[in-house]
């Protein structure tokens, strides 16, 4: 099995296996970085002074409703927007403070 | 106690349900506050493992000799922190749990700022009392490793030999003579089309032989006393009447006849009876209840028979309850049941089926039945303010559960005996929810029942037909499956599917102390905590005494059951609360009113000392048989007796922080 | 890694695995529980509130996770995977793979600074992919255990998080390792999955974005849901008129699943009542054929829900679209009105069915037609499978509930005791009973 190779490789050598192994997912997860690191820069910038809700955050930055609402929620998890407010039915969405 | 109290302070969150409503974060500042308090939390869930481990990390790293926790109601949690602060290495007893949920935020959802104040005065109180507590120890007891299981069909069969099977004893209870409870009186079952009495006899034939388990028909449980571990209980048997040698006469001799419960009263049978051939203990038994006490007469010699009742004491460590159900009777006129006799239930029924096989067409009382109607959910589903209430003022709210298949199972079973019937069949919902079930429904649909769905607020009605008419009876009902409309089936027969009640235990449930629902059926702690155990320790449930359940359900939680029962037992201890009378030697003298207080056999009784050469008398407590119910607390006029873990002392500190002024509550820290 | 020496061995870590576990760990047994993701608890730990009682999800199940976790006699492997059965003498050999976390678990403490370095976010298949989390992660806040697992197939191999990590846990070396557990028996609690949300194209074939699977909803109305609140996915609007269609991916010969599912008619119901105390001002609508509510105290519930302002219409959805707004368009025959209408609502719930979860092949075990494990014998050994020794419990048998799961679980605890018993002869008296 696998794990018996183990002892057999050095940690360098491990990396470097592990790198061209993944080669293409790492690539390809890069390209997915940098699209994710533009949209929040996009969606940030939007929502910086006014909060907005997700179809005017859409419309702004030209994503499906549904991707924008998907990237919202990450950023909420993860303290980089908050909700602010309701207009009709749609929360509203607001870049958090930076600390 | 000597060391300084170090009071670690929780208020759970709990996902919402309480902080919805209470301010946690506001509760926990201002008990970080109080004095002797070390550390004050919330959190999300303290119940999560994170949670649990932050307070194992409070224990070990700052100290913390108290914990205070206000989370759900301590039925739910209390024991999983005992838990936590033990692998802590803390005494368990040095942890008092509130109930912020259940008494605070889910009762006052429309008043935060009240809820919040609540919440403050309750946790302080908490603290006050966690000041003075004590590390207590559980009481160890020596278990009895013999289970008694009440009911001999299939869950109380399952049962007995599931925990037999572990190496415990069992003595296993059967009220009527003969093993197999209701299972014996059905002929094939779902969802397999196996036969009952085949399934049956396999099972009990394992019972039986199995060395571990003693069975005792013709028997009731008269007596319980003790508690988990060690209950005493008392059976009376009845004889069976007959023997070996002479049963055969007897029976062949005896005259009176009743009517036979076995076939629901289709047929009679003798007071000297076997219900059906191979059934177990295969000697017949005299039916005492009927019996109406007149000589027999075998070659000329006349014989009374004389039920000579036998008791037996014998000590258990746990019981399981298997007392099953009894099929609903409709009442008199209730869709035209008992007035005309073309109105029958579902297991009368099956009864017929199994008591004709192989009929050419299905005959009923001499008529050829050429048009069926079967009605679901009599006795079941019932609707408050629209259906009669029982004799007891309740209606049957409950579905249940195994009607709607055993119906359409019927149903196959007539389309396979007899392909011309014509078969109505009159529904609510089809509830075919088990593997196998649906495909039942679904060859009903094929093979040309007409289905009918009635609604519960308009019941179909049952008449007699005009004389002269095809059909001796008239069903009229509003299909909901036609846009409602109005149909008039005449018919030859009509089967009521009857829904299921619990048996009459009324003695058993007050002897044990267990609890029923709303529904009459006995009551579990929580259906997802502890589904087959009760609320008292020791007494544990299997089949259909809990609720509707099929075969298959039964047999499951009958083995659920002795599983709970061989971790109970099988150890040969348990442990007990150390909730019970402590009694100060140093304040006692010896007045007695503790124990003429006392409710509970053998829990406080005077005992008398030499002390310094003299003679004195104190109270002494048995801590296996004392309840911890305080009445002997409120009678010493020394003070001399504490309940531990919910001394005087606590309690008083506890009602002083209560009633303390909010605002001298927050100034007090 | 050492081989395992066990009496049980139970495969899946969802409530009904992990209720068999503590019964036979309760009973003195050594058991070793074996769950294929990074934390145990199933899809039970992903609901909300779990109907009849209406308890949080988590009050329910996080401390039977912490107690399966702490158990002397369990022996808990996450993110492995079962690769053979053996039959031995008086036994199973069984080889399971360790999947590599690139984590080292016996130093990570959960403490999730790597997740807050990890620049990558990706769906997280606890929200059902509508919420998110990073490629270095634990799993959930309350995963059962609380260490991170990082997932490489969607890693720049940056080594963020290897900076950021106080006790040096990460480690990109890891490698699978495979090992050996020798047990007497095994309890199958591979549990279900849902059917395919884009099953049937007369429903949207899973291209509308406002026509959800229950477990969504499941995680829109738990506190930590993905946004806090009940929100349509397709836009982020508060949905104001909600339609259930039952029986989605059940009882449908088109589909291939002829059987009831079970739960659906309780969950739906359920949710009906939760949306009604998140959302008070939204209407809810259930289309079923029939109403299945048969447990203990689930009649009232179904009868509390009517009282509560729930619209139960009995008919079958033949199609759903939408408008130019994305708001589902739900064609129904009405079967007591007789008649075919449409109507628009904000958000639509297909209540899917329950398919087995986990092939049985490397069981040595074949499925009965409805796909789910064959047993023989329901009647007289409802656990029991074809092969001597392996005990099935949960939804790994059939669709149903958690009611049913628990007790099923113990079931198969008794079950597969006698037969340790039977097998090595070890009496109660001898063996060692745990008191936790
Ligand atoms: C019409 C109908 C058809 C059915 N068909 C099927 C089917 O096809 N397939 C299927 O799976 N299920 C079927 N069922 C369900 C099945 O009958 C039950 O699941 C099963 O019989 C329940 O077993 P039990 O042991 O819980 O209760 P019971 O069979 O009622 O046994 C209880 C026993 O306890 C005894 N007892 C009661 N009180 C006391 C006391 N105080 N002291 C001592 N003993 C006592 C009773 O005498 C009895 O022997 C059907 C039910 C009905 C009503
Ligand atoms: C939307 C929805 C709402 C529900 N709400 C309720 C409710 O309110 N109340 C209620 O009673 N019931 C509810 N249910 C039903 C409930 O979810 C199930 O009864 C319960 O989760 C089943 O538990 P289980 O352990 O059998 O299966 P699962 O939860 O599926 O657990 C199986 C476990 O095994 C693991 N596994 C699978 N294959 C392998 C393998 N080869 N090796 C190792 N591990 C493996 C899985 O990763 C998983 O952790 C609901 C169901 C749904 C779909
Ligand atoms: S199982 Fe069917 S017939 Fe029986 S009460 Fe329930 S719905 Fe009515």
């Amino acid at each position: 099995m696998m794990a018996a190779e183990k002892p057999e490789l050095s940690r360098g050598e491990l990396l470097k296996k592990l790198r061209a192994e993944h080669a293409q997912t790492v690539e390809r997860t890069q390209e997915l970085l940098k699209d994710q690191k533009r949209i929040q820069r996009d969606i940030c910038s939007f929502i910086r002074e006014t909060p907005k809700s997700v179809p005017e955050i859409a419309k702004e930055i030209g994503l499906p409703a549904n991707q924008v609402l998907w990237y919202i929620a990450s950023f909420r998890k993860y303290g980089i927007v908050v909700e602010d407010g309701m207009c009709e039915d749609y929360p509203l969405y607001r870049k958090a403070e930076e600390n | 106690m000597s060391e300084k109290p170090k009071i670690a302070v929780y208020t759970c969150y709990c996902g919402g349900n309480i902080s919805h409503t209470v301010k946690c974060e506001q509760v926990a500042k201002l008990l970080a506050e109080q004095p002797d308090v070390v550390v004050s939390r919330t959190n999300m869930s303290l119940c999560s493992d994170a949670g649990q481990s932050q307070i194992e990390e409070d224990i070990r790293e700052l100290g913390v000799n108290r914990v205070v926790i206000g989370a759900c109601a301590p039925s739910l949690h209390e024991q999983t922190f005992r838990k936590t602060v033990i692998r802590a290495g803390l005494n368990p007893y040095l942890y008092h749990h509130i109930g912020l949920r259940e008494q605070d935020s889910w009762v006052h959802t429309c008043d935060a700022d009240g809820a919040t104040c609540k919440a403050v005065r309750l946790m302080a109180a908490g603290v006050a009392k966690a000041r003075l507590l004590d590390p207590l120890e559980p009481i160890q007891l020596e278990a009895e490793k013999r289970a008694l299981v009440i009911g001999g069909g299939v869950a109380g069969l399952r049962a007995a030999l599931d925990i037999a099977d572990q190496g415990l004893k069992v003595v296993l209870v059967e009220k009527t003579p003969f093993l197999g409870g209701r299972m014996a009186q059905l002929d094939t079952v779902f969802p397999t089309g196996e036969e009952a009495h085949i399934l049956l006899a396999d099972l009990i034939d394992k019972v039986v032989n199995h060395d571990k388990i003693t069975i005792f028909t013709q028997t009731e449980v008269t007596k319980v006393s003790g508690y988990v571990g060690n209950y005493g209980i008392q059976l009376t048997q009845h004889s069976r009447g007959v023997s070996a040698e002479n049963a055969k006469a007897l029976q062949d001799a005896c005259q009176q006849m009743v009517a036979d419960e076995f076939n629901y009263g289709l047929t009679e049978r003798k007071v000297i009876y076997q219900p059906y051939h191979g059934c177990y203990p295969p000697l017949p038994a005299v039916d005492w209840e009927h019996y109406n006490g007149e000589p027999i007469n075998i070659n000329g010699k006349s014989e009374i028979l004389k039920d000579e009742i036998q008791q037996f004491e014998l000590s258990a460590g746990a019981v399981v309850v298997a007392t099953g159900f009894d099929p609903y009777v409709p009442r008199e006129g209730e869709y035209g049941y008992s007035e005309l006799p073309q109105v029958v239930t579902l297991p009368q029924l099956i009864r017929h089926m199994a008591l004709n096989p192989g009929a050419k067409s299905l005959e009923w009382q001499g008529h050829k039945v050429r048009d069926i109607v079967l009605i679901h959910c009599v006795g079941s589903r019932e609707i408050e303010g629209i259906d009669e209430p029982q004799e007891d003022g309740q209606v049957n709210n409950y579905c249940s559960r195994v009607c709607c298949t055993a119906t359409l199972h019927m149903i196959e079973e007539l389309r396979e005996n007899f392909p011309k019937l014509n078969i109505y069949d009159l529904y609510q919902d089809i509830r075919t929810y088990g593997r196998g079930h649906e495909d039942y429904y679904i060859n009903a649909l094929d093979n040309g029942t007409r289905f009918v769905r009635y609604h519960g607020e308009e019941k179909p009605k049952v008449f007699a037909a005009p004389k002269g008419d095809t059909h001796p009876v008239l069903v009229h009902v509003t299909d909901a499956l036609t846009y409602n409309q109005e149909l008039e089936i005449p018919v030859d027969l009509v089967v009521l599917a009857t829904g299921m009640q619990p048996r009459q235990i009324d003695d058993l449930v007050k002897m044990l102390k267990v609890s029923r629902g709303n529904d009459r059926f006995l009551l579990e702690v929580h259906p997802k905590l502890r589904p087959v155990e009760t609320a008292v320790n020791g007494v544990i449930l299997a089949g259909t005494a809990q609720g509707p359940m099929n075969i298959q359900e039964s047999i499951s939680a009958a083995s659920a059951a002795a599983a709970k029962v061989i971790s109970l037992l099988g150890s040969g201890q348990v442990e007990l609360q150390p909730f019970v009378a402590a009694v100060d030697p140093e304040k006692c003298n010896g007045t007695g009113a503790c124990v003429e207080a006392c409710e509970y056999e053998d829990a406080i009784a005077l005992e008398t000392f030499v002390e310094d050469g003299k003679e004195v008398t104190r109270a002494v407590v048995t801590p296996a048989n004392c309840t911890g119910c305080g009445a002997c607390v409120a009678v010493c006029p020394n003070r001399a007796i504490d309940v531990q873990g919910w001394t005087l002392a606590q309690y008083e500190a506890m009602v002083d922080a209560i009633a303390m002024d909010i605002v001298d509550l927050v100034e007090a820290g | 890694m050492n081989n395992v020496k066990v009496d049980a061995l139970v495969i899946g870590g969802g409530i009904a695995g992990m209720q068999a576990a503590l019964d036979l760990g309760d009973q003195g047994y050594q058991v070793a529980l074996v769950e294929k993701e990074p934390s145990i608890g199933g899809k039970m730990i992903t609901l909300s509130k779990v109907f009849p009682t209406l308890d949080c999800c988590s009050c329910i199940t996080t401390p039977k996770m912490s107690a399966v976790a702490h158990h002397p006699n369990i022996q808990m492997f996450t993110y492995c995977e079962v690769e053979s059965v053996d039959q031995q003498e008086n036994g199973f050999d069984v080889s399971v793979l360790q999947k590599p976390r690139y984590v080292n678990a016996d130093t990570c403490t959960g403490c999730r600074l790597c997740e807050y370095a990890c620049p990558i976010t990706v769906p997280s298949s606890f929200d059902r992919g509508l919420g998110s989390y990073r490629t270095a992660r634990v799993p959930f806040s309350t995963a059962v255990p609380q260490i991170a697992v990082l997932d490489i197939e969607n890693c720049i191999l940056c080594g963020k998080c290897e900076k950021v990590c106080p006790v040096g846990a990460i480690d990109f070396t890891q490698q699978p390792e495979t090992f050996s557990i020798d047990t007497t028996s095994i309890v199958l609690a591979t549990g279900f999955e849902l059917t395919d949300l884009d099953a049937k194209n007369e429903y949207g074939a899973g291209e509308l974005p406002n026509v959800i699977d229950p477990l969504m909803m499941e995680r829109f109305l738990a506190p930590t849901g993905p946004y806090g609140r009940v929100l349509r996915p397709g836009d982020g609007m508060e949905p104001m008129t909600i339609a259930y269609v039952q029986c989605a991916g059940s009882r449908d010969e088109t589909l291939g699943i002829e059987y009831c599912s079970r739960t659906c008619c309780m969950y739906a119901i359920k949710q009906s009542m939760l949306i009604s105390g998140a959302l008070p001002l939204a209407e809810v609508t259930i289309y079923y054929m029939d109403i299945r509510t048969f447990g203990k105290g689930y009649e009232q519930f179904y009868q509390n829900a009517k009282a509560m302002g729930v619209e139960f219409v009995r008919g079958k959805v033949a199609k759903i679209t939408e408008d130019e707004n994305h708001n589902p368009v739900v064609r129904v025959e009405r079967t007591e009105e007789g008649d075919v209408v449409e109507r628009t609502f904000d958000l639509v719930v297909l209540s899917l069915g329950m398919v087995a979860g986990d092939p049985l092949s490397k069981f040595g075990l074949t499925p009965a037609e409805d796909g789910y494990i064959k047993i023989p014998s329901v009647n007289a050994s409802p656990c029991e499978t074809r092969r001597p020794g392996i005990f099935v419990t949960g939804t790994a048998g059939g669709p149903m509930d958690i009611v049913d799961s628990i007790v099923t679980a113990s079931a198969a605890a008794s079950a597969a005791s006698a037969y340790i018993r039977s097998k090595t002869q070890v009496g109660i008296e001898e063996r060692e009973v745990a008191h936790v």
